[in-house]
């Protein structure tokens, strides 16, 4: 009842306050704009945004960020089904079967399918989120130290290891090169230079954000342009026939099941959606009974991917606010709009600004609700980009992607490393490698080696104290087993010869 | 050699010698670190350890089965279409690998011959910027008489002189150019659409970004790249 009354005194905190409502309804179509927009993201949006919440009240800024959060990681999917440019990482399962749904003229099922799930993964998760922030996070903080989490980031690259390549050893080898690229810089214990090569530029390590829309966005450029040299090109075929209810229905299993697995991504500091989506992917292909049909354009690959994402926004939360640590990129900025109002997140926020929690909770559940509403409204618009032939949408997205690199830094130099990903990421992916792969390495990679080394000197550099550490212990041998079951199939069980569909 | 064949062995050579490098560089900063007994160069050395192994693995498995691998259903179903765009194009021999790196290496050229041939010349101030616009035009020269003779090369050039180009000349005076160049690289020949859609993407650009977000776009550090740019930003803010 207390969490009623205090959502409740949120929501009219929320909608009593214009201000609050222009920024409330701003970031929801800014966020699925920007998400929408082929080559730039909410993080766009957000580093943009990030100089002007200084002006705002604390309330409003971080309302604002969360608003875009849960509007952004859908719509992303958007582009990942129309374009095959996942608007973000956590998008990328999306476009496994989303963008093959385009190609057979059911872009409309596909988005139709993202906004519903992408609505109720990310509402229920916001619920869970009113109702279990406080025991969650106090199991959290005493069930996940260092080890726990290095040990779930091994856990989850493993599993991330069969998705989007050719082979199992090209899938490893593509998350190795992600590995490898979040290694340049400063090492998180020491600050020692790295792979810097005496450019001032690599001290600071390589963002993830131009790398990101190299391997994306501008590789998908690149592929669709060598198509076009070579008259193989084919459009995409429109369609807005979105999914029944019946159809809906048949996936419930499914959505449960992204529901549960993007809760738990997401709840955990440093994960978040990305995992979640390619968990959630992961599970419905092999509990699936027909897996030879996922990549092909089935409807199950973006129900299960968007549910998850979506579902991880809301358990992103937790750990911001409970912990001070952020999830991801955007939870990140958050931090710095809290340090911007000389606050710090963490468990002294529940107490000393109740009701700014209490906003930003309502804020989100009612974000999530109106996916339904503007997400159907924006969808039956940007759809028709598809219309546009793709020699005048292709400077576009270029030129957009462009601004979206130098945006985050100022710096010139992202533009290139932006471009040369895009080359590099041509060339592996005609070879069977997975860019997906490359940059979730590149995000979980640095996590990875910060809570190694904190596992460790926790553990006074004792493997065995693995051991003691159950939740640990269990991860890595679950990684262990994944990876030696890929690496036996790779070598003794009977092939199939590849199939040929598009994806990432 | 079982069913391995030149490509496979070329590839397995590219990583074993990029571990190599990357092994030889890591000693640049295999340091103690007091609180961390491990050091600073024990996790990239694991990773590049594990890219050896993944070579050599997928080496085998080339060897065992050739090119007619996915190791399961997962990974059948997501097999990138831009392997077969490539077969269709054959875009795979030696000779289009070395005019497509030659063609890279025009971008690389202008973030670094200016600099040397500055350093010899001992060129400042407006003499240095005579002297990058000069490269520029050559290698824009030398970019454009390779167009025809390797088109995906190109397009996978343009972008990257595009990025090479915007610290000197600025996102507002290259951008229509740049504009023009992609449709064209993209098959459109029609003089009245390219200006037309360039107009249409530029200005919307500049409209969103420039006037409403207020976000700072590169104005260029050449005269008369500067002037332009900030020309547009006056007007348009």
């Amino acid at each position: 009842m207390e969490v009623f009354n205090n959502f409740l005194n949120g929501t009219i905190t929320l909608f009593s306050d214009p201000l609050g409502i222009l920024i409330f309804f701003g970031g929801v179509i800014g966020g699925m704009l920007f998400g929408a927009i082929p080559g730039v993201s909410m993080l766009t949006l957000a580093a943009i945004l990030l100089p002007f919440t200084a002006h705002l009240s604390p309330e409003h800024g971080i309302m604002l960020f969360s608003v875009i959060y849960c509007t952004g990681v859908y719509g992303g999917a958007i582009t990942a089904i129309l374009f095959n440019i996942p608007g973000a990482p956590e998008n990328a399962p999306t476009a496994f079967d989303g963008y093959p749904m385009t190609q057979k003229g059911q872009a409309g099922k596909a988005v139709g399918a993202a906004v519903m799930c992408s609505a109720i993964g990310g509402t229920v998760s916001c619920i869970i989120m009113m109702i279990a922030t406080a025991p969650i996070a106090d199991w959290a903080i005493s069930a996940f130290g260092p080890p726990e989490i290095f040990a779930l980031v091994f856990f989850g690259l493993a599993v991330a290891s069969s998705v989007g390549a050719k082979t199992f050893w090209k899938g490893w080898l593509s998350i190795l090169i992600g590995l490898m690229i979040a290694v340049v810089g400063l090492d998180p214990v020491g600050g020692i230079e790295r792979y810097d090569f005496e450019m001032p530029y690599l001290l600071a390590g390589i963002h993830f954000i131009p790398v990101i829309l190299g391997f994306f966005a501008v590789s998908e450029i690149f592929v669709q342009a060598e198509k076009k040299a070579v008259g193989s090109y084919k459009a995409p075929k429109m369609g807005v026939e979105f999914p029944t209810l019946k159809e809906l229905l048949a996936h419930k299993v499914a959505v449960v099941r992204s529901i549960i697995i993007g809760f738990f991504c997401g709840i955990l500091p440093g994960i978040g959606a990305t995992l979640a989506a390619f968990m959630g992917y992961n599970e419905a292909v092999r509990w699936s009974k027909t897996p030879e049909e996922f990549g092909k354009g089935k409807l199950e690959g973006v129900i299960s991917s968007e549910t998850a994402n979506n579902a991880a926004t809301g358990a992103a939360m937790i750990p911001l606010l409970a912990l001070g640590l952020p999830g991801g990129a955007l939870t990140a900025m958050m931090v710095g709009v809290f340090q911007m109002h000389d606050m710090e997140p963490g468990p002294l926020v529940f107490i000393n600004s109740a009701d700014l929690v209490w906003v930003v909770f309502a804020a989100m559940f009612f974000a999530n609700i109106s996916i339904i509403f503007v997400g159907y409204l924006e969808t039956k618009t940007i759809i028709n980009l598809l219309r546009i032939p793709f020699q005048f949408l292709a400077p576009m997205i270029l030129l957009l992607a462009t601004v979206g690199a130098y945006a985050v830094r100022g710096l010139t130099i992202d533009v290139v490393v932006m471009f040369l990903a895009g080359v590099i990421g041509f060339f592996l992916r005609r070879s069977g490698y997975s860019v997906a792969g490359i940059v979730l390495g590149l995000i979980l990679g640095k996590i990875g080696e910060q809570t190694f080394a904190q596992a460790m000197q926790m553990l006074h550099f004792e493997w065995s104290g693995y051991f003691d550490r159950p939740i640990a212990l269990g991860l890595l041998l679950a990684g262990f087993a994944t990876l030696g079951g890929s690496i036996y199939g790779s070598f003794f069980k009977k092939k199939k010869p590849a199939a040929t569909d598009p994806a990432i | 050699m079982g069913n391995l064949r030149t490509g496979h062995l070329v590839e397995g050579v590219i990583w074993l010698s990029l571990c190599l490098f990357l092994y030889a560089y890591s000693f640049e900063f295999d340091q103690n670190i007091e609180i961390y007994k491990f050091g600073a160069s024990s996790w990239p050395r694991t990773i590049i350890l594990l890219i050896a192994i993944a070579a050599i693995g997928q080496l085998f498995q080339h060897w065992k089965y050739g090119d007619d691998t996915s190791s399961n259903a997962m990974q059948a179903a997501n097999v990138d279409d831009a392997e077969d765009a490539a077969h269709e194009a054959h875009h795979e021999s030696l000779g289009w690998y070395l005019s497509t790196f030659a063609l890279l290496v025009i971008p690389f050229a202008y973030m670094r011959v200016p600099d040397w041939i500055a350093g010899w010349v001992a060129a400042e101030g407006s003499t240095l910027h005579i002297l990058r616009i000069v490269c520029a035009a050559i290698l824009i020269g030398l970019f454009l008489t390779q167009i025809k003779r390797n088109m995906v090369g190109a397009i996978l050039t343009l972008p990257l002189f595009f990025a090479a180009l915007l610290e000197d000349m600025g996102f507002y005076s290259l951008a229509p150019f740049f504009i023009v160049g992609v449709m064209y690289l993209f098959g459109e020949s029609r003089p009245k659409p390219m200006i037309a859609i360039m107009a249409l993407i530029y200005g919307l650009l500049m409209l969103l970004f420039v006037n409403i977000l207020f976000v700072g776009l590169p104005v260029g550090n050449i005269r008369p790249f500067y002037d332009i740019g900030s020309w547009v930003v006056t007007v348009l803010q």
